[in-house]
């Protein structure tokens, strides 16, 4: 499953380039052909949703969300599992699940009525925008499984498994916050 | 009961505080303390048990949808991209030289070169390990006192989350419904008067006390001789994009999402002059800045969960309400927020506070009226959002927390200890409380520029 979350992942993070590419036209087109483009500029922010929400996940399991680590830093390898532990059962999965719950409804309403941009020249197919929130959080869904097995395992399973898991050599930052 | 539904919000904060220290990621605690208080709403019968609906209708509508928030990627993009292609190597090399015979001139140009990375990198994390890399090991060989060498970094290297273009703007306009373009003006006084200061202070420390950074006067076997085209071709391209992207955005030609865009290929193609785009680091470069992008809106969805449960529970009325009743002046409630954004700032870092505290009293500073203190009333969000922006990059410093510090320990040389750092950004600190106060009474340090190029 966190594989499936990083293979997607790094697929998804070419859609900088294809972002950068897609307002570059925007600006040549809009600027010295004056033809400015509704369509171009929503699918800017398509691109955008798709690139963060696919991405969730991935992140999860490289460690890239910004943590408080003032307490936690001095705390053992046992502790840290704990808290994966209890943070995936109480927080991450509650919370995507509710997402996927309510998102379900929300994309299939806009399915029902082929939502289409509220601009007349915009992009048709709203559903497809809002069903990729529903796949980005199923892939945090994923990766927070992945990392709850791995907590458990870590703790309760038999040693030669533990050592293998992650937490046996504290994953560090891989992206400083900003 | 009727009492305790309106503590309810109070409460979000209470229980939010001691999740965020348990180390699991802020996003999804934020996320799950909101589901977790919709729930006990529905189940106390205050909330109908569909409203978490308008959670994901926000998340779309305030997040997803917005156009002014791509920006973001495409300037962490142009930012780590820069960083990989050299630039801040050769800038450093070139004030080196050119600065050798002042004293202090190596932690002068350390100041300089935090302006132009700031202008085109603001990523604080990419400027402050790589002048700690760069800089550090020559300031400690040519004994430079340790705390002012270390200081000078750390503040220069956080002045990328002020001066535009900066991510930390952007989120701001959004969460304040104002916009980026005009913001980015405004921080334009109030980073460069910082920079001053810095520059200053270094200056008179110095001439004070000239062992504490000795001038660079004997020839290094490095030290090639300075020439006018070394000059030009360390400083014409990061100049030259910082003109086209604020310069667009200032002139009105582009909106930030556009320049953001522009600026994001200007760093593509000037990698590929100076030979460093290889696949390997660009596919690194793209993984690096998807990470970052990620961390920041997965923040953004978990804080836009938290306070829209906020909201549904009635927490601005009663923030309105707490105001009122304390009967204070929009003065007194300014110097508050201040306050505390600054103690929030020893233990959070800026996209945290931002994103929880800044929509909680966002309907409560829109109602500020400030009177004659400000030439134009219309500015009222804008003076209050370079006052918080610049609150913000002082949290980067602020012990123990404080990021930059963290990076420049990282990356420091092993003599350099955290006792050094902490003790090196005091002054610096004190710095950043003089440019809040001095916003705080002459406005129009920030709010000049805006006029001026809007009239």
């Amino acid at each position: 499953m966190e594989t499936l979350s990083a293979r997607i992942a790094k697929v998804s993070v070419w859609l900088i380039l294809i972002l950068m590419l897609v307002i570059v036209t925007d600006v040549t087109l809009r600027r010295w052909f004056v033809i400015g483009s509704t369509k171009l500029q929503e699918l800017e922010w398509h691109i955008h949703g798709a690139l963060f929400l696919l991405c969730l996940g991935w992140a999860y399991t490289k460690n890239a969300h910004v943590r408080i680590e003032l307490f936690s830093e001095k705390l053992g390898p046992c502790s840290a599992a704990a808290i994966e532990l209890l943070g995936c059962c109480l927080f991450l999965l509650p919370y995507v699940g509710a997402i996927l719950l309510f998102g379900y409804d929300y994309t299939a309403f806009s399915v029902e009525y082929n939502e289409a941009s509220a601009s007349a020249t915009g992009l048709p197919y709203r559903w497809i925008i809002k069903s990729v929130i529903l796949i980005g959080f199923a892939l945090l869904g994923f990766a927070g499984i992945a990392r709850l097995l791995e907590a458990i395992v870590f703790l309760f399973g038999p040693k030669p498994l533990a050592e293998k898991t992650s937490f046996m050599n504290r994953p560090q930052h891989t992206t400083g916050a900003s | 009961m009727e009492g305790f539904a309106e503590i309810l919000p109070l409460l979000m904060f209470v229980i939010l505080i001691p999740f965020l220290f348990s180390g699991f990621p802020v996003a999804f605690v934020l996320g799950g303390v909101g589901l977790g208080f919709w729930l006990l709403a529905v189940s106390l019968g205050l909330e109908n048990p569909n409203s978490f609906f308008l959670v994901i209708s926000r998340i779309y509508g305030g997040v997803i949808s917005k156009l002014v928030l791509v920006a973001i990627p495409m300037f962490i993009f142009m930012g780590t991209m820069l960083e990989r292609s050299g630039i801040a190597r050769d800038l450093l090399n070139t004030l080196q030289l050119m600065t050798r015979r002042i004293p202090g001139g190596l932690a002068l140009s350390v100041t300089i070169i935090g302006v132009i990375l700031a202008a085109t990198t603001g990523i604080i994390g990419a400027s402050v390990v790589m002048m700690t890399l760069l800089a550090l090991p020559v300031m400690l060989k040519k004994g430079y006192d340790i705390p002012l060498a270390t200081g000078t970094i750390a503040a220069s290297g956080t002045l990328g989350i002020l001066l535009p273009p900066s991510i930390m703007l952007v989120v701001m306009a959004d969460l304040l419904s104002t916009s980026a373009g005009g913001l980015f003006m405004a921080a334009i006084g109030p980073s460069l008067f910082l920079a001053m200061l810095y520059m200053g202070y270094i200056f008179i420390r110095v001439w004070h006390n000239p062992a504490l950074a000795p001038a660079l006067d004997e020839p290094d076997a490095e030290n090639q001789a300075l020439s006018t085209s070394m000059i030009l071709r360390s400083f014409v391209p990061p100049i030259l994009l910082i003109a086209v992207v604020l310069g667009s955005i200032f002139g009105g030609y582009a909106t930030p999402t556009e320049a953001s865009g522009i600026g994001a290929f200007g760093a593509l193609v000037l990698a590929f002059i100076k030979r460093k785009l290889t696949f390997p680091i660009l596919q690194d470069v793209l993984e690096q800045s998807a990470l970052t992008t990620t961390m920041l809106f997965g923040l953004f969805v978990g804080a836009t969960a938290f306070s829209y449960v906020f909201a549904l529970l009635g927490g601005h009325d009663l923030i309105i309400h707490l105001m009122e009743l304390t009967g204070t002046g929009p003065w007194a409630i300014l110097t508050l927020l201040m306050i505390v954004v600054f103690l929030l700032g020893f233990f959070f870092d800026w996209i945290e506070i931002t994103l929880i505290i800044l929509p909680v009293f966002a309907p409560v500073i829109a109602k500020l009226d400030f009177g004659t203190h400000l030439s134009d009333p219309s500015l009222t969000v804008s003076w209050f959002a370079i006052l918080m922006a610049v609150n913000l990059q002082t949290s980067f410093l602020t012990p123990p927390f404080g990021f930059a510090l963290f990076y420049m320990k990282g990356a420091a040389p092993k003599g350099v200890k955290l006792k050094d750092i902490y003790k090196g950004v005091v002054p610096f600190v004190l710095l950043q409380l003089l440019g809040l106060i001095t916003l705080l009474l002459w406005p129009d340090l920030a709010l000049w520029l805006p006029r001026t190029l809007t009239e």
